[in-house]
């Protein structure tokens, strides 16, 4: 009964107001920041050139804060700015960055794996109801049809752990999980269905490596795959290859990756790459309890053991 | 390599029997790398050595598999012979043709092709090994030994007669330990203190021994041959140097009343004081909070009555780095407490006995103090309540310990004896008294144990009641015991003077936070861990430390004498040399690669990976990057399997040369 | 006791990973024992199964493993304390994720063989071996090897006739 009374609260659409609110408090603390001089430069979205679509900036100045937006097209995650594979960012100073409660993640679990050191970085949390997906309609309303995959099951609206958080949520539309839908029929194929469904879909990758350069966590010096001697991974896009390193990719972020889907949104061929993320994340979580990016840990779950772990799989 | 050498023994008939040996040659040969393949009756003979030492130099090998046994068998002898031409060991390599094959299959055309295979994997292998050195580690020539009581004793003097310098670290202002406080001994209840104090004493005058007493570790850094050690020496607010131990300022000072922990809190000493008077050192030490002028700022009597001007009470703590090549760890056990424990303990206490609230129920080491001639009574055994002597004694054995529902599974060891020695040294003091004995089991393995236990029933007359006690409570000036007596079925109820309880044997307090410091690892009940069970006993995991005593289990004396002479020899044989060398099979990172996440470290069993900070010329912070402390490394490879970019590497097991065994498949 | 696996059409190959302290030495033993197993099977040794990385297993069925054995020290044997825990939490995962993209995990099995169970790998040997050769081959990576770009489909004549011309 009160879940019915739920839904006919619930709107059809997310109330767009509010992003202009989260505009607003990050431009001031932005600009706070960078005229007190407490960080050299500041990690945000602007509006990119064309009409509704935002890009990731790099702000040094109070004046150019100003340019700093919050809206559903800022679908970056800016922790990816704060590895070490964006080493002339890093280099700046201190760095403020602006970050979504699923990019807040990111960041626990950069700090957890010593990439990033809390007081290194100010946070600036931002309240966010959800953001377009790839390809979606950008001049309709933020709903149940444009509104990105990961963002109708996100429970990290409110940033937590953040310095300060800007805007605050609007009354949420109730969306259907259409990623844990598509884990669920997924698992319940057989085997070779699923083995049918990832080779459709990896056969198409063509190795552009998108995904790898848009996460947070793939910071490595030298990627496994990029190396020869051995090769371990294939390099070419040929099915074999794309097979393996698919597998490896999913695999090392196992226990590590927080789910912002920045992967599955670069993906020019559409692959459903968060699927893999979400099905590790799920098992790491049934298996001994982790979650990623909840708060910074010193040990991943595959960094670990515990004597009494299950192995009811080992014979 | 690109000239391997393919060697296939026969093993007589061993592997002849069902592997065709010519064939597996005639193939070994046009395997890519391989210049040159034979076979031979004999490989591990020593023609067959000779023949492939002579084939190294004359078809220039720079590889070698030998298909022959397991290398478990015989690696090692054919990486000396191809080391004799001058080949690096480690390019040497078994492929194992006869336990994994020729042994245990009959088919004489699967198991010859399954042999081509085996070689053809290790052939793939050698192509891609490395020459490995042996790695050397300065070893430091000087031992710290953790625990002055009877174990860190027996260590530190026998590494000091080895003419090795020893430093002695003890938490109480003297050394001696549990054994200090014991009675007489079992099984041929000789005075603990007179085979005790002579020992302390060579301690103390021991030209190679420094002793540090009422000190912790605070800290240790560094590994095998090579710690820091930093020591907190607690202030003693007694000026080592001037006093002289005359005692004077213990027996002036008015705080008198302090429960004397030595006695079990029985007796009473001053707030200056000596734990007992064959205390090594016989330096005195302020207790500060129970001190009038510590608390108060008014007395001082101690300062003034003394002589040489020692008492000193702005002393400091004082922190002492020592360069330490090995470390025995002999911190010793606490006995289990039965008063209700603490609520994050996870072992629950034993309030059904009355411990704490009966008074005449006293734990096996109070019994000691009892029964000892230095205690508190001077040696009468007579109960705490009244000072009465008790003519019925009530023992409990397995008080804690095998009560799995009390968190404790485990078997104390030393109980069974200890009490029978309790019924003995009660029956011999008060020679018109009884004593009972509730035990489940009596455990006396050991040379003349179970004789000492037959004697105390069968000449001493205790009466043992094989059955566990229900309840204890007190009655009039009695402690009514309620227990059974399984053997025959009945319910027994003793009226007792006394009870003794023998409690479990536990880690230090505080146990596991020494392992933490020193990098060992230690089970659920904080007991630390030996390398191996049987074939490492008194070997740490982490090189170069070394177990003596109660700290690793329960243990009695001899035992642990035992142990603690094995630790010493330890130490003595790693100080034989001063180098310490080490198979190269140790992990290795690619600086330029390694993206600090640090994920070897936090996998690594050894604590061997440390994070080193690159700097430029200047000294300005570069960059930092995991390091593999290649004395530390125990070579597992785990580091390996974790980095996600592979930039620490297991040498002998690169990913290079599993992934040709792969290939070859 | 095997011979009767000769009249089989196919014969699998099986990888194994094993750490040289305990399953090693417990294939030793069945050899000392002169016990009988299947030869299909073909040992890579590591110095503790928390060398094994995930990779190897994915690399031996494309290289044409029909199946893959990994088997190292029961928990608390591990020769280097806690290699063994590490491994079996990585393969935990791992198995999952294979399992997710449509390996059939039969072929893959982990088990504990100490020193002194010749025994115990003679029975994991020779049951993963029957499994699989009932399971016919490992076909998914080995056609993925063969495979081209977008599967392979070669829509035009114009293509079809350049790719004739390569091969």
């Amino acid at each position: 009964m009160i879940d019915l009374a739920k839904k006919i609260e619930a709107p059809a659409t997310i109330d767009i107001t509010a992003y202009a609110g989260a505009t607003e408090a990050i431009r001031a603390e932005a600009a706070k920041l960078l005229t007190e001089g407490a960080v050299a430069a500041v990690i945000g979205y602007i509006p990119g050139r064309r009409n509704g679509t935002a890009i990731p900036a790099i702000v040094t100045s109070p004046e150019k804060a100003q340019e700093l937006i919050f809206s559903p097209a800022c679908v970056n995650n800016l922790a990816l700015y704060l590895t070490r594979a964006k080493k002339e960012v890093k280099g700046k100073g201190r760095l403020a960055v602006v970050a979504k409660g699923c990019d807040m993640r990111a960041l626990a679990g950069l700090m957890g794996e010593s990439q990033l050191k809390r007081e290194d970085v100010v946070i600036i949390g931002v309240a966010c109801a959800g953001v377009y997906g790839s390809g979606a309609d950008r001049d309709a309303p933020l709903a149940e049809k444009n509104i990105a995959r990961k963002c109708r099951e996100c429970r990290v609206h409110a940033p937590e752990g953040a310095d300060v958080v800007a805007g605050s949520l609007p009354p949420l539309p109730e969306f259907s999980p259409v990623e844990a839908e598509e884990l669920a029929r997924l698992e319940a194929m057989t085997p070779a269905a699923r083995w049918a469904f990832w080779k459709e879909h990896f056969s198409r990758c063509i190795r552009c490596m998108a995904c790898r350069s848009l996460c947070p966590f793939c910071y490595c010096e030298q990627c496994i795959c990029d190396r020869n001697r051995p090769q371990a991974v294939e390099a070419t896009p040929r099915p074999a290859g794309n097979m393996a390193w698919h597998i490896v990719r999913a695999m090392h972020l196992a226990g590590r990756c927080a789910g912002c889907a920045e992967c599955e949104r670069a993906c020019p061929m559409d692959i459903p790459l968060n699927l893999l993320n979400r099905k590790m994340a799920r098992e790491l979580k049934e298996l001994y309890g982790h979650e990623a990016g909840l708060e910074p840990k010193e040990k991943g779950p595959l960094n670990e053991y515990r004597e009494d772990d299950d192995q009811s799989f080992i014979k | 390599m690109s000239r391997i050498g393919v060697f296939v023994c026969h093993c007589g008939e061993n592997i002849s029997r069902t592997v065709d040996v010519e064939r597996v040659a005639q193939a070994a040969a046009r395997l890519p790398g391989v210049a040159y393949a034979t076979d031979y009756k004999y490989m591990c003979s020593d023609p067959g050595q000779s023949l492939l030492k002579k084939a190294i130099a004359e078809h220039n090998l720079d590889g070698v598999v030998v298909a022959a046994c397991s290398p478990r068998m015989h690696e090692k002898t054919f990486r000396k012979a191809a080391e004799a031409t001058g080949l690096n060991p480690f390019v040497c390599e078994m492929a194992n043709i006869r336990e994994h094959c020729s042994w245990v299959h009959e088919d004489r055309e699967e198991a010859t092709a399954k042999a081509i295979d085996i070689v053809k994997l290790m052939a793939a292998r050698v192509r891609r090994n490395r020459r490995l050195a042996a790695i050397t580690v300065p070893v430091t020539k000087r031992a710290l030994v953790i625990g002055g009581g009877i174990a860190g004793i027996q260590a530190a003097l026998d590494i000091a007669d080895a003419g090795h310098e020893v430093v002695l670290v003890e938490r109480e202002p003297s050394i001696g330990g549990h054994m200090a406080q014991l009675s007489e001994t079992f099984p041929t209840l000789d005075c603990s203190q007179c085979i005790m104090t002579p020992k302390m004493v060579d301690v103390a005058n021991h030209p190679k021994i420094t002793l540090h007493t009422y000190s912790e570790i605070e800290e240790v850094g560094g590994y095998i041959g090579n710690f820091q050690v930093t020591v907190r020496k607690k202030a003693r607010s007694v000026d080592m140097a001037k006093c002289t131990g005359c005692g004077v300022c213990m027996a002036k000072c008015p705080q008198k009343k302090i429960p004397n922990a030595f006695d079990k809190d029985m007796g009473t000493r001053p707030a200056i004081y000596v734990p007992f008077p064959q205390a090594v050192p016989n330096t005195p030490v302020i207790d500060r909070e129970n001190c009038t002028y510590f608390k108060s700022g008014k007395c001082g009597v101690c300062a003034k009555v003394c002589g040489p001007c020692a008492v000193d009470y702005t002393q400091q703590d004082e922190l002492v780095t020592e360069q330490i090549g090995a470390i025995v760890v002999a911190t010793g056990f606490d006995l289990y407490s039965i008063e209700p424990k603490p609520a994050d303990s996870p072992i629950q206490g034993y309030g059904e006995f009355g411990y704490g609230t009966i008074p005449d129920v006293i734990d096996g080491m109070t019994f000691e103090r009892l029964a000892s001639a230095s205690g508190p009574t001077g040696g009468k055994i007579l109960r705490p309540s009244d000072g009465k002597e008790p003519k019925e004694v009530v023992f409990i054995q397995c008080v804690g310990s095998r009560a799995r529902e009390k968190g404790i599974s485990y078997c104390s060891k030393i109980c069974c004896m200890y009490t029978a020695k309790h019924t003995m040294l009660y029956k011999h003091k008060v020679h018109d008294g009884q004593a009972y004995v509730f035990f489940m089991d009596a455990r006396t393995p050991g040379k003349n144990y179970d004789e000492f236990w037959r004697r105390a029933i069968e000449e001493e007359e205790a009466v043992y009641i094989r059955g566990m006690v229900s309840r204890l409570y007190q009655k009039g000036d009695k402690v009514v015991v309620m227990g059974s007596d399984i053997s025959v079925g009945i319910q027994v109820e003793i009226e007792a003077d006394l009870v003794v309880l023998a409690t479990a044997v536990q880690a230090r307090k505080g146990a596991d936070t020494l392992a933490q410091k020193l990098g060992i690892s230690y089970d659920k009940y904080n007991f630390y861990s030996e390398a191996h069970a049987k074939l490492k006993p008194v070997e740490c995991a982490t090189a170069g430390i070394y177990l003596a005593g109660a700290c690793q289990g329960p243990k009695d004396i001899p035992d642990t004498v035992s142990q603690a002479s094995a630790a010493a020899a330890k130490v003595m044989t790693l100080f034989a040399k001063d180098q310490l060398e080490r198979e190269p099979i140790v992990a290795r990172v690619n600086e330029r690669f390694c993206a600090a996440c640090f994920a070897c470290k936090k996998v690594c069993p050894y604590g061997a990976v440390e994070e080193k900070e690159i700097r430029d010329r200047q000294g300005n912070l570069i960059r930092v990057v995991a390091s593999v402390n290649p004395g530390v490394c125990g070579g597992c490879g785990t580091c390996q399997a974790t980095c996600p970019s592979k930039s620490v590497e297991l040498d002998g097991y690169t990913d290079e040369q599993v992934m040709a065994m792969i290939e070859a498949l | 006791m095997h011979a009767a696996h000769k009249n089989h059409d196919f014969e699998p190959k099986i990888a194994a990973f094993v750490c040289t302290w305990c399953t090693y030495a417990g294939a030793d033993l069945a050899g000392t024992s002169r016990m009988q197993y299947p030869p299909n099977v073909r040992v890579l040794k590591f110095p503790c199964t928390g060398r094994i990385d995930p990779v190897f297993i994915l690399r031996a069925f494309q290289k044409g493993a029909d199946g893959v054995l990994v088997s190292g020290c029961h928990p608390g044997d591990c020769h280097y304390m806690a290699g063994n825990f590490h491994a079996r939490r990585r393969f935990a995962a791992f198995r999952q994720l294979l399992d997710f993209v449509g390996v059939d995990l039969n072929r893959l099995q982990f088990s504990w063989v100490s020193a002194a169970e010749g025994g115990k790998w003679v029975e994991v040997v020779t049951g993963l071996t029957e499994r699989v050769r009932s399971m016919g081959p490992m076909r998914e990576f080995k056609e993925l090897e063969l495979e081209e770009q977008w599967s392979g489909k070669v829509d035009t004549p114009e293509l079809q006739e350049a790719y004739e011309a390569i091969s």
